[in-house]
């Protein structure tokens, strides 16, 4: 029997809604006690290894409910092990990867194979496969969604666009619903939304063509009346406006069961980030800011942060999306959508905690990257409770710290975070209670 | 002499210059307008066009500039193809500055794609027309036509017609005249006006041509560009020359003396009737021979500043 034990941490647990110093006690990779004793007299002795937080945050490792790789097919993009080793180094322990990967992943065998890769990983094994909705993401023949699911698929996605044929969607909702699968879905209408950024008098001025916001509305209208309908469990892709959540709100009164995910990034950056460099000559159509959805106005930036503090966000996802140079170091119209985003999620919110004018507690933080996520696929993982895996984040909430593209330890390095100072970062990461990330021990500590 | 002369690296657009860096240049063009002989101030500087969309009035008044001012001057045209030349471009740039040219003229089909060149190379590059962004030379030509017309910019209306949308030449345009004290009117259909154009400087839209050129001393027509459209934002050629076409009956609408201007290829009977061209209130071929001293100016202090650079 093997015991570690943290002793003088503060901790965090969204789910219980614990935010007190104290201790906690892993025994064989398993939580087993959480207390508010900061030193319990039994932490010393023969076989227990003792750590002595300092009164850093311990908090549940963080659930990432969107993350790309390039496995199957861009391997050169990213692995499941390079992505593995970013997400313990932002604190992440389980993360659900997308199915928009060649070949798609649509059969029992792909699903088996992403979960056999998860768990033959040594640096993070709850790795979450994502099936695909349609057979090739071609939005004509359903998947199947149910031999799927028995290979491990926890949710169903369509990757990037949405189901064009309003009826597939109505029969793959009704057909899920019945196999108790969640689906994963990007509302958006894409005749609508076939620009490059958010659309307005920012994209007009910079010649670029615009993703008007009602893209957003009229897909996720369909797709939550269509849940209604079929009373799936729908869970929203990348929530970018404060109305969608309007929407939203009317059709769970009528009885949907809809949860809500919005990018970490979306909640950073608003579309003037993509810069038309009045203020620095070099900062202007910057591609790492090119994502789906795109960066929003500053209005619906603040929507979201409020959606989180009151608790109709259910979850803040990465959307990790791995994009080589030769894919973003292109004229802004050309260059790929996607963002790096495994070691920014938590220094995201952290930052945002940090700033007295969101009025963001820390609990409700980690609340939308712990609890909240597994909730809405109901796993067992998230919280700080006897019984659970200790998958366990040790986080350092005021260390200052400035994202360097080339200390990211994803293969490609497309993050928009470049050079910004954040606020918060993880110092160890556990996963059954074995520590697979320590900062201390990284090259120059980054 | 003025106290000031423009002191940018490049010229990427209007956007980012003040009144100040404008009226050098366009100083200095109306210099070279008057002159017949210039010093040969690019000898010995090598000045490369690199177009990668089709072009011919302004590509070759980039050349008979350099040549005029006595640089060697080489044309590069890469033809658009239908795969994506993304790479290429960097790859072209980088290529370009191995072989340490001094000015660099650029016009690409997408917007920010000379600003994004300009940040791999050493040299000066010179915008000359990237996507529907900016077109920068073309404003300042169409700014010292005016001035050597009409003497000042200040308090005069203009009514900038057509595709606004899609017109890189409107935005810069906009920007310029508004920074020269003009009052800039934008007129087009519902469905190719921009949002937020005061910010670029216009004091008024419109989608009524009439209203629009009311009171206006100077109609400047843009081209219509078919080649952006996708089929959606108009729903004939006949029907935009009848509501948005500028013909003679329509003009009188302006001041009686308005005049007309077009930055070019014109489709005549499309946005403009083309007999109207050929008047004396017509601009279009002194935009023309304006564009080269214009261009003379910008390629002239950029070689400057690269010196003391």
């Amino acid at each position: 029997m093997s015991e570690l034990i943290f002793t003088n941490t503060r901790i965090i647990d969204p789910a219980s809604g614990r935010d007190h110093i104290g201790s906690l006690k892993v025994t064989d990779g398993v939580i087993a006690d959480v207390s508010e004793t900061p030193s319990p007299a039994d932490a010393v002795g023969v076989g227990k290894e003792v750590i002595d937080c300092d009164g850093l945050i311990l908090s549940p490792g963080l659930v990432d409910l969107r993350v790309k790789t390039g496995e199957p097919g861009h391997e050169h993009r990213e692995t499941l092990a390079s992505a593995s080793r970013a997400a313990v180094a932002g604190g992440i322990t389980t993360m659900m990867v997308m199915p928009d990967t060649v070949p798609v992943i649509d059969t029992p065998a792909l699903v088996d194979f992403i979960s056999r890769a998860g768990q033959t990983n040594e640096v993070c094994n709850n790795v979450i496969p994502c099936g695909a909705l349609s057979i090739g993401l071609g939005g004509e023949r359903m998947s199947e969604i149910g031999l799927m699911k028995a290979a491990g698929a926890r949710a169903f996605s369509h990757g990037e666009k949405p189901v064009a044929s309003a009826n597939l969607l109505r029969r793959a909702m009704q057909y899920a619903a019945g196999m108790d699968a969640p689906l994963f879905l990007r509302a958006d209408e894409p005749s609508l939304a076939g620009g490059v950024m958010n659309a307005g008098g920012f994209a007009a001025r910079l010649g670029l063509k615009g993703m008007p916001v009602q893209a957003e509305w009229v897909g996720l209208a369909r797709d939550l009346l269509l849940a209604e309908m079929t009373k799936v469990r729908l869970i929203v892709d990348q929530v970018s406006t404060g109305r969608s959540f309007d929407l939203i709100a009317q059709s769970v009164a009528n009885g949907a069961q809809v949860s809500t995910t919005a990018s970490a990034h979306a909640l950073f950056f608003n579309e003037l980030d993509v810069g038309d460099g009045s203020h620095d000559p070099d900062k202007a159509y910057l591609t790492y800011c090119k994502v789906n959805p795109p960066f929003r106005s500053e209005e619906d930036r603040l929507a979201l942060i409020g959606k989180l503090r009151d608790g109709s966000l259910n979850a803040v996802v990465s959307a990790h999306d791995p994009q080589p140079p030769e894919n973003k170091r292109l004229p802004f119209e050309d260059a790929s959508f996607g963002a790096a985003g495994l070691e920014t999620l938590l220094a995201c919110l952290t930052t945002l905690v940090a700033d007295p004018f969101y009025q963001l507690s820390m609990l409700d933080a980690l609340k939308v990257v712990t609890v909240g996520p597994a909730d809405c696929l109901g796993l067992k993982t998230g919280r700080l409770q006897e019984g659970f895996s200790a998958d366990l984040a040790l986080i350092d909430p005021d260390k200052p710290w400035k994202c360097k593209r080339e200390n990211l330890r994803s293969l490609s390095k497309n993050s928009p975070f470049d050079g910004r100072l954040l606020t918060g970062r993880v110092e160890k990461t556990f996963v059954n209670g074995q520590m697979v990330f320590n900062r201390a021990q990284e090259v120059n500590h980054a | 002499m003025t106290a000031y002369t423009y002191r940018h690296k490049h010229l990427l657009g209007i956007e980012g210059l003040h009144r100040v860096d404008i009226e050098d240049l366009l100083d200095l063009a109306d210099t070279y307008a008057n002159t017949q002989e210039p010093e040969q101030v690019l000898r010995g500087k090598t000045l490369i066009n690199l177009f990668f969309e089709n072009s011919t009035r302004t590509q070759s008044s980039f050349e008979i500039a350099g040549k005029r001012l006595g640089a060697d001057v080489v044309n590069m045209s890469v033809q658009s193809s239908s795969v994506k030349k993304g790479e290429t471009l960097v790859d072209t740039a980088m290529t370009l500055n191995a072989m340490a040219p001094d000015l660099l003229v650029i016009r690409h089909g997408s917007s920010g794609a000379v600003r994004l060149l300009s940040r791999k190379v050493d040299c000066a590059v010179i915008n000359a027309g990237d996507g529907t962004h900016e077109h920068p030379t073309q404003a300042l030509l169409d700014a010292l036509t005016l001035r050597r017309r009409l003497g000042s910019l200040e308090g005069l209306r203009v009514a900038i017609c057509g595709d606004i949308l899609h017109s890189r030449v409107a935005r810069s345009n906009t920007m310029l005249l508004h920074q020269l004290g003009a009052i800039v009117h934008l007129c087009a259909p519902p469905t190719l006006l921009p949002p937020d154009t005061h910010t670029w400087g216009a004091h008024a839209t419109f989608t009524n041509m009439e209203q629009a050129l009311k009171d206006c001393d100077v109609v400047m027509m843009l081209r219509l560009q078919n080649e952006r459209m996708d089929g959606l934002y108009l729903p004939s050629q006949r029907e935009f020359f009848q509501l948005y076409g500028l013909d003679a009956a329509r003009l009188k609408h302006a001041k009686p003396d308005a005049l007309i201007m077009h930055p070019g290829p014109m489709n005549r009977g499309v946005e403009i009737d083309g007999s109207l061209t050929e008047t004396e209130r017509s601009l279009i071929t002194e935009q023309v021979a304006n564009g080269v001293f214009v261009r003379m100016a910008v390629l002239a202090r950029l070689a400057e500043n690269g010196v003391t650079a």
